[in-house]
């Protein structure tokens, strides 16, 4: 992992070179958050892109419509717990001299754990707050750039050399009368502390780099990763046991026993089988005890699945557990539960799906395709559900309390994002963050089945792919009891 | 030995040189020097209290500029001197110089340029570090170390410049008063030293720690040579005492005025919501040990130096534990929660379920592993005493 020789390394303490393999985390190699929130009349497009080392700077981009926004102030503090009730002092946004509406900030995450970042807003119709959940964790440890590893490799050469010459004149010269020529024999004691110097400068190198693996080692540590998970299938029960963690710091705030529940579910799956993406389930697993869920799978065709499992801990912090099952041929099934939902594009190797996606009861879902789409670019992506007669569906309801759920997922399994019209974040982290108790479950359930309106047969999802890449993205929405599972390709440059 | 450990100053008749007998004042560049190393001991001592307080900051705050202050001086110094030693119209009449890979100057510049490389490498090192790990708020990490180290540096480079010219000075009656005001000067650096030494071990010697083994080991390896060096080199035979002095004056005049400037986090988590900028704990009390090993060294000058040096360890853990185990209890007591000794201050960021918060002992040691730690200390405080009276005894005849 290192780009400099072994003996460069040691002798020049300075040049050694870290990396670790690059961790997932909340979501699944997509650790920013973008979400749209109302702090009242002000409607806020959050971009919140977080460091990949904490303590570590992120930066919150704000584009603000509705009522005017004159100027925002934003704060971090964490979730839940004692320092969530001491704010530190708050930091003012940026507004664009081009775009008045367009805010940029820095903020510092200083520990890892489940963060809001609080956004005071005032503008034409006052002041409001509003606040977004952003999970940090540290995700990767860096690189050494070449350059400054040569630069620093030179200035800790000049160190040693140095310190070896400034030891052989204070050998040789340091004590002579000023004026005194020094004696052959202070001559040789020099050249002989000059020996010793380096000797004594190799080892001292040779210590700190050892220090240094020790510092990196332990710093690895605190680099997340999901909880485990192991999936065992008998018949068409799966188990998903979630191990507990006896573990670190930063493990003791995740629990298998501290699961909130988000859009009603303790948990939500998609089960997606590899590696053509022709079939997809979003499934919701119950919690038979602790850290055990259980579900009974609907018919599923055979072969290896991919399974990210959604849940969220009670502090706020939400993770996706990955794991993998075989589903056998012939395996029984049994009916989907009420919110339980599955879709069958065509395979990944069939070519590229388009902006139309015919859906088997002869709606049509469609995409508003952005003319050009880029890694790490905030969007609100469109959709709109067709009926049969080619007219905006007008009877739309609302999937578990939401216009619709978005799962936007490369194809080589690197990326995995399970996101709302809100945004990216956890509803119940959202809902947490502002002001909602987490025993309040007919909030938190987000129980919206008395919802009697039809929806807009339009939903949007604010999301910004992480990396270039082929990515397959399933959207599901509502229209009177049956649920719809539309699926689009696209390929980011 | 008695002629060697502390050699009366004005005693011996030493040969006039060409340098002793034009030095009739302190350099201009000493003064400089010793500015730039009380800026770095300032700027040190505020940054702590800076990210305790408000957090970490944007580079440009004050205590940074103070720190870097001391490697812009002494890169000036440094490079006038290396310059006009090197190639300067008088270079070859200005014999009180070292060669060290062919440029010419008096040790300690050397020395302080050193240290001020070592502070610069350390800036994108840090910087670097930061990045890939994470803004840890710890003392002691290597790139830190390397900072401290061009910190130390430069220090030392400043007290060699002080030396040379004090050992020169020495020999000469009519530099008497020039002699004593480069000794003062000396022993001021010298006490910025042990508050140095005291910084970086902050992290072992907070009060809530002081009834473990940890704090004296640590401090066994780290005062008792520096106090013999302090001693030999500086020909003072209450040497250990004041610039145990300096430390603990320095310390409680933070204590005193850092509370006056409000503060607040700009970061969080806040579990303690701070006001005002948070002082250093109370200084441990090493002024009395300090004075135990000068009044002994006094006692001693017929003694061996390796008797002088396994008395020094022991006398030094003794008084040292002797004074401060009963102080930590009155530490953490309600009774230190005043203005003075400051024990009810606390960072932003310390829990209210911390030792610190709680006012209760983290780890005691007690028994036989107590015994063996503080045994231990000493003979590491005898070891340390050893090397500091050689290499102060060393320092001592340090001409140029």
């Amino acid at each position: 992992m290192n780009c400099l020789s072994k003996p460069i390394r040691l002798l020049l303490f300075f040049a050694l070179l870290f990396a670790l393999p690059h961790a997932v985390q909340a979501h699944v190699g997509s650790k920013d958050v973008y979400e749209q929130v109302n702090a009242g009349p002000y409607k806020l497009f959050v971009t919140i892109r977080t460091p990949t080392v904490i303590p570590g700077v992120a930066t919150v981009e704000v584009r603000s419509s509705g009522a005017t926004v004159k100027n925002i102030h934003i704060t971090p503090l964490p979730i839940t717990g004692e320092a969530s009730k001491h704010p530190p002092t708050s930091d003012p946004m940026k507004a664009s001299t081009a775009d008045p509406a367009f805010f940029t900030g820095n903020i510092w995450m200083m520990a890892s754990g489940s963060w809001q970042v609080r956004f005071d807003v005032s503008g034409d119709a006052g002041d409001q707050v509003v606040s977004v959940p952003v999970p940090a964790v540290a995700i990767s440890t860096l690189k050494m750039q070449h350059g400054l590893g040569i630069t620093l490799g030179i200035l800790g050469l000049f160190l040693v050399v140095s310190m070896a010459g400034i030891v052989a004149a204070a050998v040789r010269d340091a004590r002579l009368e000023p004026g005194a020529t020094p004696s052959p024999n202070r001559k040789r004691k020099a050249i002989l502390a000059t020996i010793c110097s380096l000797a004594f400068m190799a080892l001292l190198l040779w210590g700190g780099a050892t220090w240094w693996n020790v510092e990196a080692a332990a710093y690895s540590l605190n680099v997340y990763h999901p909880m485990s998970v192991s999936p065992s299938l008998s018949g068409n029960l799966l188990n998903l046991n979630v191990a507990a963690y006896d573990g670190d710091k930063e493990r003791a705030s995740r629990s298998n026993k501290d699961f909130l529940p988000d859009h009603g579910h303790l948990m939500h799956l998609y089960a997606i089988r590899e590696p053509e993406m022709d079939a997809v389930f979003h499934l919701h697993p119950e919690l038979a005890s602790i850290g055990d869920f259980r579900i009974s799978l609907p018919t599923m065709p055979a072969g290896e699945y991919k399974l990210y499992g959604d849940i969220v801990h009670a502090n706020g912090f939400p993770e996706t557990l990955v794991s993998t099952i075989t589903v056998p041929a012939n395996m029984p099934g049994t009916p989907p539960g009420a919110d339980d939902a599955s879709g069958y594009p065509q395979p990944l190797s069939h070519g590229e799906l388009g902006n139309s996606y015919k859906l088997p009861d002869g709606y049509t879902m469609v995409w508003d395709r952005p003319a050009t789409v880029s890694a790490n670019t905030a969007y609100a992506f469109h959709f709109h559900l067709i009926d049969g007669d080619g007219k905006p569906a007008s009877d739309v309801q609302p999937y578990m309390g939401m216009a619709g759920h978005a799962a936007f997922v490369k194809t080589d399994g690197t990326v995995f994002a399970h996101t709302h019209p809100e945004g990216s974040a956890a509803m119940a982290a959202l809902m947490l963050a502002n002001g909602s108790s987490g025993t309040d479950h007919n909030t938190m359930n987000m129980d919206m089945s008395a919802h009697n309106e039809p929806l807009s047969s339009t939903v949007e999802f604010p999301y910004g792919f992480p990396s270039s890449g082929r990515y397959r993205i399933f959207v599901q929405m509502k229209h009177s009891a049956t649920i719809e599972t539309g699926a689009f390709d696209v390929i980011v440059p | 030995m008695a002629s060697s450990t502390f050699p009366t100053p004005y005693a011996g008749s030493h040969t006039t040189t060409q340098v002793t007998s034009k030095t009739t004042s302190v350099p201009w560049y000493i003064w400089w020097g010793v500015l730039a190393v009380t800026s770095s001991s300032i700027g040190g001592a505020w940054d702590v209290s800076w990210h305790r307080s408000i957090g970490r900051d944007s580079f440009w705050t004050p205590a940074h500029m103070a720190i870097y202050a001391c490697g812009v001086l002494a890169a000036i110094i440094c490079g006038y001197l290396i310059l006009i030693n090197t190639f300067g119209r008088n270079a070859k009449e200005n014999t009180a110089t070292v060669n060290v890979l062919g440029f010419r100057a008096p040790l300690g510049a050397f020395i302080a340029a050193w240290g001020g490389i070592a502070m610069i490498t350390s800036a994108p090192f840090d910087n670097w570090w930061h990045a890939a790990y994470g803004l840890d708020v710890k003392i002691v990490s290597p790139p830190h170390t390397l900072l401290i180290l061009g910190i130390r540096g430069v220090g030392i480079g400043i007290l060699f410049l002080i030396l040379a010219a004090m050992n020169r000075a020495s020999g000469e009656e009519s530099n008497e008063r020039t002699f004593k005001t480069l000794q003062r000067l000396f022993l001021y650096i010298g006490g910025l030293f042990v508050s140095g030494q005291m910084f970086f071990l902050l992290e072992y010697t907070w009060d809530v720690k002081l009834h473990s083994v940890s704090p004296y080991v640590a401090m066994g390896i780290a005062l008792p040579f520096i106090f013999a060096m302090l001693s030999q080199a500086s020909r003072y035979k209450w040497a250990a005492t004041s610039t145990a002095a300096v430390y603990m004056t320095i310390a409680i005049a933070e204590i005193l005025i850092l509370p006056l400037f409000p503060a607040q986090p700009k970061l969080g988590p806040v579990f303690y919501p701070v006001t005002h900028m948070v002082p250093a704990k109370f200084p441990i009390l090493i002024f009395a040990p300090a004075l135990a090993l000068d009044l002994l060294w006094q006692r001693t000058r017929a003694w061996k130096p390796w008797t002088i040096a396994l008395v020094s360890g022991f006398l030094f853990m003794a008084v040292l534990v002797m004074v401060e185990w009963p102080f930590a209890n009155f530490l953490l007591s309600k009774a230190s929660e005043n203005r003075f000794f400051g024990t009810g201050y606390f960072d932003y960021n310390s829990q209210p379920n911390g030792y610190d918060r709680l006012r209760i002992f983290f780890e005691e040691d007690h028994g036989a592993t107590l015994f063996a730690g503080l045994l231990r200390a000493a003979v590491y405080g005898s070891i340390g005493t050893w090397i500091g009276l050689n290499f102060g005894r060393w320092m001592r005849s340090v001409q140029r």
